[in-house]
């Protein structure tokens, strides 16, 4: 049986919901990686978590960013660049 | 062995809770509850009440504090009255659908305005739809017993729903009487602690409660809910036999006869208006006139087939209500009663009274009275709609 | 462990998805708060923007990795405060943690905070302060600047009206109830922001009160992306400092020597677009004011500045 179709008899939720927030955007983010510093600014400011850290490189997941652009104008290098998302 | 003691209603109710060793007890004094909370704070201050205590700054702090702690699984205790209970309405109605074990005395008090403090059950039974069982009683032995089995019938899988007891303001609560007092021995065997399985705000176990919630699973619980009510019936039943058992004390379940077995006629209470309705049977017993009495105990759930089964013999019957239901010119019992008679092979004549009001006295002179009026109308074949009111009359006063 | 480590390492404790607006600095300060508080937490989001968009869940599911739950909008702070005497009672130990709007805490809930503050429940209240009834489409709370556009104090098409009122100075007024820990913080400064939960970690002896300012992009018109530099610049003006308290010991965490003018922080927000020099000054004047009243309660500190 699906977690989400356990009986209950209060309102109890368990596993996790998430709404797809990857669909709302209409711009991606892009870290030039040439000339990015690793300072982190970038992951420091994202409001969804999206900025991740490997191997000392800053890499953007893009399944839950909204494009919201917050990590571009924190960017002190000014390398992320906004780009118009594809038509999905 | 159970101990012998002469105490108020509120020191009944204090000494039930105690005994049942909650684990988190918070409330705020109001009249005539006010007792209670000292008597709580006296026991602890003494090192006989173990449970974690918070002096709230408000009723709805009270039931908002308790219902964060049962949410966390600890056995919950709190009382109060009135303005109080209505104060705490939010929190209330989200704790038993919350499905919260909460027990919680209601020392019945007349709900404002004119301004009084005196006693009615008027302010928890405008609250009978928020979801909790209440439970009526009639003597502080009853407050007492009543309170310890709340705690079981509360915490029982079957029901898992928060619970009042409650009794006459003043009446009762400042009244003294005789009442054993089981040993604390007595009352752990009969009430073992409280393991929360439905919900638990717990880091071992993360889960969210109460989420954002869909129409339909809304009516999913709501089901569940009154399901859970109706299995509160038999719990009580069977939680009365065994602490019969324990201490020779039954208070008869969900509703309680007096001398209905061959009765015409009855008359139907609850709360302590019933004592001196008892003595008025006997009066009239004496005199050969066959009524009886009918004591509702159990308002939530309402004992619907109790009720038909033990009016559906008589010719007619009567009832006393100490609180008004607005828009229906009777009080709240009557109309109770009448619904759950709905389904009787036979509709007979009945008398709505309202009495009692504010703390008014209701006098033997006065339920016998209601006793006559019920008869003839019953012999006369005839219902009376609209309440018969009960009172004595004052220089001055017109009704 | 610096910001960024932390960060970067630390589990999310919230669902990846939860449908904040797009660039909310109100999201990004609850992930941060909860990688900061970590799994041994409890948590409640009383209704407002973070409980409407998710955070608490959905039909049985959770929108968070720890206990999570919906206090009324009036009750949260008693709520927690039963938690913990029931966590007392079993000789159990969490975080226990409020994230409210600021509805929720200086309007409808702050009689059961000013009741936890004053009786010492050992709770965590975490306020985002953005200023109004965001969740319901802006309406104004008591917090809400002065002259502010919002749904309920509109302006005219002549460009009068607006918020009468000053806000209340409302961490000031939780100062005042001899809390052992209260903090400002701002989304703007997150190594600040994370040291005062981990200060607010510490606290064993009552309540610990952090409060946020979170400008909201949607109700006060901000651009998403801005979302960061208008928080910052609320301190940079001095409108909204940051600093600290333990029981009245006053301290400015982060300093604001030569303060930019409050035109800097005003002209980014479309809410306060209709008001004349004249209103922006007062709100100008009321951030001097406060910050000079703060520095007067550092008493002789070095942070004075
Ligand atoms: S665009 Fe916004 S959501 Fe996407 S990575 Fe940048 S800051 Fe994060
Ligand atoms: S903020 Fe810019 S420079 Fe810093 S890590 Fe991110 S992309 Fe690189």
């Amino acid at each position: 049986m699906n977690e989400a179709e356990k009986e209950y008899i209060s309102p109890v939720g368990e596993g996790l919901y998430s709404a797809n927030t990857g669909d709302w955007r209409t711009q991606k983010p892009e870290i030039d990686q040439e000339t990015c510093s690793r300072c982190g600014t970038c992951l420091i400011y994202c409001p969804t978590s999206s900025v991740r850290r490997a191997d000392g490189r800053f890499i953007i997941n893009l399944s839950f960013c909204k494009g919201c652009g917050v990590c571009a104008a924190e960017c002190p290098n000014g390398c992320i660049a906004m780009t118009r998302e594809a038509k999905r | 062995m159970s101990e012998i003691a002469v105490m108020n209603g509120n020191f009944a109710a204090a000494t039930a809770a105690r005994l049942a060793r909650p684990e988190v007890i918070a409330a705020y004094p109001i009249t005539p509850q006010t007792p209670v909370v000292e008597y709580l704070t006296q026991f602890a201050a003494e090192g006989n009440l173990g449970s974690k205590m918070s002096e709230v700054e408000s009723e709805h702090s009270a039931m908002s504090i308790l219902s964060g702690a049962s949410m966390a699984g600890a056995r919950c205790y709190t009382a109060t009255s009135s303005q109080g209970l209505a104060l705490m309405y939010e929190p209330y109605f989200r704790a038993s659908t919350l499905r919260l074990p909460i027990v919680m005395n209601i020392v019945n008090r007349e709900m404002i305005s004119p301004q009084s403090v005196w006693g009615g059950p008027q302010d928890s039974l405008t609250l009978r739809d928020a979801g909790w069982l209440q439970i009526y009683v009639e003597d502080n032995q009853e407050i007492l017993d009543t309170t310890i089995q709340a705690f079981r019938i509360a915490e029982d899988q079957r029901v898992l729903l928060p619970i009042n007891v409650c009794y006459d303001g003043f009446y009762l609560s400042h009244m003294t009487e005789r009442v054993e007092v089981p040993t604390q021995a007595q009352v752990d065997g009969f009430l073992p602690p409280y393991i929360a399985k439905h919900q638990i705000l717990d880091p071992a176990r993360p889960m969210a409660i109460d989420p954002l919630t869909s129409g339909y699973l809304v009516m999913e619980y709501r089901k569940k809910h009154m399901a859970a009510q109706a299995a509160a019936l038999g719990v009580l039943a069977e939680v009365d036999r065994e602490y019969e058992s324990l201490t020779g004390r039954s208070w008869g379940g969900a509703i309680a006869s007096y001398r209905m077995e061959d009765a015409e006629y009855a008359v139907v209470t609850m709360g302590s208006v019933t004592g001196a309705c008892r003595e008025m049977i006997d009066e009239k017993r004496s005199r050969g006139i066959r009524v009886g009495l009918v004591k509702i105990r159990c308002l939530r759930p309402f004992p619907r087939e109790a009720v038909m089964r033990a009016l559906s013999t008589v010719k007619g019957f009567g009832v006393i209500d100490r609180n008004v239901s607005f828009g229906w010119n009777h009080g709240i019992v009557y109309q109770e009663v009448k619904a759950a008679l709905y389904g009787a092979d036979r509709i007979v004549p009945s008398v709505p009274f309202i009495g009692g009001l504010g703390g008014e006295d209701i006098t033997m002179d006065l339920v016998s009275t209601a006793c006559d009026t019920m008869i003839e109308a019953v012999d006369a074949g005839k219902t009376i709609h609209e309440a018969v009111w009960l009172w004595s009359p004052r220089k001055g006063v017109k009704l | 462990m610096n910001a960024l480590d932390l960060l970067a390492e630390r589990e999310d404790m919230i669902s990846p998805g939860i449908s904040a607006c797009v660039g909310c600095n109100v999201e990004l300060t609850l992930r941060i708060v909860m990688k900061v508080l970590g799994p041994n937490t409890v948590l409640a989001i009383p209704p407002g923007c973070m409980g409407g968009v998710g955070v608490v869940g959905w039909n049985k599911r959770s929108g968070a990795k720890v206990p999570v739950f919906f206090p009324l909008l009036d009750n949260t702070a008693s709520m927690l405060a039963g938690i913990r005497l029931a966590y007392d009672a079993k000789g159990k130990d969490a975080n226990i943690v409020a994230f409210a709007g600021d509805g929720a805490t200086v309007d409808a809930g702050f009689q059961a905070l000013s009741g936890v503050a004053e009786r010492g429940d050992r709770i965590i209240y975490i306020c985002y302060d953005n200023e109004g009834y965001m969740n319901t489409g802006y309406q104004r709370s008591s917090s809400t600047s002065k002259g502010s556009w919002t749904s309920t104090t509109p302006v005219s098409k002549d460009g009068h009206g607006g918020k009468r009122q000053n806000g209340k100075d409302f961490p000031m007024i939780m100062a005042m109830h001899d809390i052992p820990y209260v903090a400002t913080a701002s989304p703007a400064y997150v190594p600040d922001l994370i040291r005062k939960v981990e200060e607010a970690m510490k606290v064993r002896d009552g309540l610990a009160y952090i409060h946020v300012y979170n400008p909201c992009l949607t109700g006060w018109g901000i651009r998403a992306e801005e979302s960061i530099s208008v928080a910052r610049l609320a301190v940079k003006t001095r409108y909204f400092p940051l600093y600290e308290a333990r029981r009245r010991e006053f301290r400015i965490t982060v300093p604001v020597p030569k303060p930019l003018p409050i035109e800097n922080f005003t002209s980014r927000i479309k809410k306060f677009s209709h008001l004349g020099p004249e209103a922006i000054a007062d709100l100008g004047k009321l951030a001097e004011d406060r910050y000079a009243f703060l520095q007067s309660l550092c008493r002789g500190k070095d942070n004075n500045a």
